[in-house]
């Protein structure tokens, strides 16, 4: 069962759908820099990114009135993003493991 | 250099991409047969099209917390009551037109289709008719001759002359009417009917 | 002496039908805007063609003509990569290109009637000869069967070339989704009386091609020309089409289930559709992952600035469309006022010319590099490469510029239309009479004339560049790609 947006929050809640996206992307984006780079301060700028996402997700789920099923599926967005940029950094790393020159060893000193 | 792990391997990738898109079809082809059972004409989503002889209304159904269409008493479409083989026929040749007139271009049944004009998923039910005792004779000579009988609302947008026939326009009413009764989990939202002048 | 002439002794014979292909497709690339601004237009003044080329012609044209000149673009670059990854001739050149001519003849037939015939009485004559009236897929009966002839003469074209010659892991990801692809088209092709069952399976043709079967296909296209291109190996770029199948099919596969909210399947597809369109964006997320990865790990030389632009437009556009446009309005609770409103029209936009026009594009650039015998396309070119850059920026403009404001009067019509007015056609109209919506249509009109000058500078440029070039392209894959 769905309980529909309310008229005031149609804006809000789609905003926020699209922050989700977008702050799931710039967290993706500056946690693998600051790995690529050797930058931890690029990492608190990604896990402040996640903050907005994690606000984002709370902003959706109150506007789209989710409740049971649909916070769970809330859970899953805020922690497959979390998860998602680490398990695929380690599946670059791992997948490019046997280039030559090219394991995250020599990236970190390049 | 190291060695792959096994994680990253080609081969080990390779069947993890067939094995999530088997499980993922096989999970889709069981709902389909179900789906498709469920909205078959006849059920309890889907009416069958001899409902044209019925009275159609909308409810709010505060358990499922949406709309829903209801099925009343008898009300036949041009006075008429159909056995449910000529009532299929008429909505029939309402779908077929409907596809030849390409309505879906400018129109969206469902939902779906282009944002030109009116969404037509309720259109039996609309109060833009006036009285439900007028309403299918309205919606006849609308269809056939649009230009003359347009109401543009301030758009300036008019239907097109299509050379819809009287047959094909009792069709697509047929359609229409029975289009209306299709259980569409509330949609589109908060749907104001046509004045009801009862609720028998 | 010029060495750049366009010369079909430049290329294989699978890429000389390429080369076909991608001219048809660009030619229906223009007719596209052409026929999107006509539609546009409407808008503004609806008594323009009136009763002479309405509104629905118009729009069945714009839309027909993308798709096909998408398939026609991926048939193109499927023939281009087809000799070179099966390490053997094509096996049948001459039908390739008696199928090119047919099927070009059979979408020519098919527009005419559309333009001169237009509709027909409520018959299934006019549904296997004139128009099937069903968005997407109008194309009369007789066609699809056409479509399909042809594209099951494609399919053993590519699948037999691949036999003759060798298997890899991107032919074998290739060749199986092409089998999907065609199948998925059957789903499209039968008449019912019942509207459910009709959006139902049509809903297999759209979402199954468009959100998973077409993804995949580029998928492969890339994988292919991250390697020629750049220089990728082939060990890693095969694993990672594996793993962008296993993630795209994943969440794409039941992802169908957001189309079918309203149109009278059961409940349970809020479930379904909710949870899958939130994993959606997670293909997307490990691209911008692996893609920063792959930028420190190798030092990339890149021999096509054009090509390489549109990709990293691809990437952009393929993000914002598919993702942050589609997520925005994909859960029920929201899609009840969004649904069949101009918030589809936007996501439309911007998602098919992010994730599909943006890449066939670039495949484009690089055919006409090899076509014209390997020139340079990089920095520094004769005229500093002014044409591709503005149609580049153009096109971007241009297609961002009518999304947003297609997005404002969307946003103003589910507001005023659903969720004042009762979603009647009182509230229809109401919502398409006020200032913000009339003013999004003017805006979505003038963006209209940025994307079409944008196509023309585009077409202009494809015929031309490289032209007067006496340099030879740099091979990214003879000098060491990595640092």
């Amino acid at each position: 069962m769905i309980d529909p947006v309310a008229i005031s929050n149609i804006l809000a809640a789609a905003v926020a759908g699209a922050l989700v996206i977008m702050f799931g992307a710039i967290y993706a984006l500056l946690f693998a820099f600051s790995r690529l780079k050797q930058r931890p301060v690029l990492m608190i700028w990604a896990y402040l990114a996640y903050a907005v996402l994690v606000v984002a997700v709370g902003v959706l789920s109150i506007t789209l009135n989710m409740r049971g099923f649909w916070q769970a599926v809330a859970v899953v967005m805020v922690v497959g993003y979390f998860v998602a940029p680490r398990l695929i950094w380690n599946l670059c790393a791992g997948t490019h493991s046997t280039e030559p020159g090219d394991g995250l060893g020599t990236v970190r000193h390049s | 250099m190291a060695d792959t792990p096994w994680w990253a391997s080609e081969d080990v990738w390779r069947k993890w991409a067939i094995w999530v898109t088997a499980f993922m079809a096989v999970v889709l082809i069981f709902l389909t047969f179900d789906t498709v059972a469920k909205i078959t004409a006849g059920g309890e989503r889907v009416p069958g099209y001899d409902v044209i002889n019925k009275r159609i209304f909308y409810t709010f159904n505060a358990d499922r917390n949406m709309q829903e269409p209801v099925i009343g008493g008898d009300a036949p479409l041009f006075g008429k009551m159909l056995s449910a083989g000529e009532a299929e026929e008429l909505v029939n040749l309402g779908k077929l037109t409907v596809q030849a007139k390409n309505c879906m271009n400018c129109h969206t049944l469902l939902g779906n289709g282009a944002y030109y004009a009116p969404d037509l998923t309720k259109a039996w039910l609309d109060p833009a008719w006036g009285a439900e005792s007028v309403r299918e004779q309205l919606m006849v000579s609308f269809l056939m001759d649009p230009a003359t009988n347009a109401r543009t609302y301030g758009t300036g947008r008019r239907m097109p002359q299509l050379d819809i026939t009287e047959d094909e326009a009792k069709g697509i009413v047929a359609f229409l009417k029975w289009m209306s009764s299709i259980d569409t989990n509330g949609f589109p939202k908060g749907f104001t009917p046509i004045r009801q002048e009862e609720s028998s | 002496m010029s060495i750049a002439a366009l010369n079909s002794a430049n290329l294989n014979a699978g890429q000389k039908v390429a080369v076909k292909y991608f001219t048809v497709a660009m030619v229906l690339f223009f007719a596209q805007c052409l026929f999107g601004m006509l539609a546009g237009l409407q808008y503004l003044q609806p008594d323009f063609l009136y009763n002479v080329l309405d509104f629905n012609v118009n729009r069945m044209v714009h839309i027909n003509a993308m798709v096909v000149w998408m398939l026609f673009g991926f048939i193109g670059s499927v023939y281009w990569l087809v000799e070179d990854e099966s390490g053997t001739e094509l096996v049948g050149a001459k039908l390739a290109n008696v199928n090119f001519w047919i099927l070009t003849l059979a979408v020519t037939v098919v527009v005419l009637v559309y333009l001169f015939v237009q509709t027909g009485p409520g018959t299934k004559e006019t549904i296997w000869f004139i128009n099937e009236g069903r968005e997407y897929i109008e194309a009369p009966r007789w066609a699809d069967f056409g479509i399909v002839a042809c594209v099951l003469i494609f399919f053993y074209n590519v699948a037999a070339t691949f036999m003759k010659g060798k298997w890899s892991g991107i032919s074998g990801v290739l060749v199986l989704d092409l089998v999907a692809l065609a199948g998925l088209y059957l789903a499209g092709m039968f008449y019912t009386t019942n509207i459910s069952m009709d959006q139902h399976w049509w809903w297999w043709v759209i979402h199954l091609w468009v959100e998973a079967t077409w993804e995949v296909l580029v998928g492969c296209i890339m994988a292919w020309g991250l390697m020629k291109t750049l220089g990728a190996r082939r060990k890693i770029v095969t694993t990672w089409l594996y793993i962008e199948v296993a993630l795209m099919f994943g969440s794409g596969i039941l992802g169908l289930g957001h189309h079918y909210f309203w149109i009278g399947t059961p409940e349970y597809w809020f479930t379904i559709g909710g949870f899958f369109s939130a994993l959606e964006p997670i293909p997307l997320v490990a691209m911008v992952v692996h893609a920063v990865y792959d930028s420190g790990t190798h030092n990339f030389r890149n021999s096509n600035h054009p090509a390489l632009a549109w990709l990293i437009a691809h990437a952009f556009g393929n993000f914002f469309g598919a993702g942050v446009w589609g997520f925005m309005h994909t859960l029920p609770q929201i899609n009840l006022y969004t649904h069949g409103t101009q918030w589809t029209a936007s996501h439309g936009h911007l998602a098919f010319f992010g994730a599909y026009a943006t890449i066939i594009i670039a495949m484009i650039y690089i055919a006409v590099q090899k076509w014209r015998g390997d020139v340079w396309m990089s920095g520094d070119l004769a005229d500093k490469g002014w044409k591709w850059k503005w149609s580049l920026g153009l096109l971007n403009v241009g297609v961002v510029g009518m999304t947003v404001a297609l997005l404002i009067s969307g946003y103003e019509q589910s507001f005023v239309e659903r969720a004042l007015e009762g979603s009647t056609w009182g509230g229809y109209f109401s919502a398409q009479t006020q200032p913000w919506f009339i003013q999004g249509m003017h805006w979505r009109m003038l963006f209209g004339w940025v994307t079409t000058a944008g196509v023309v500078l585009l077409l202009w440029d494809l015929a031309t560049i490289g032209k007067k070039e006496t340099r030879r392209a740099i091979d990214p894959t003879v000098t060491p790609a990595t640092t």
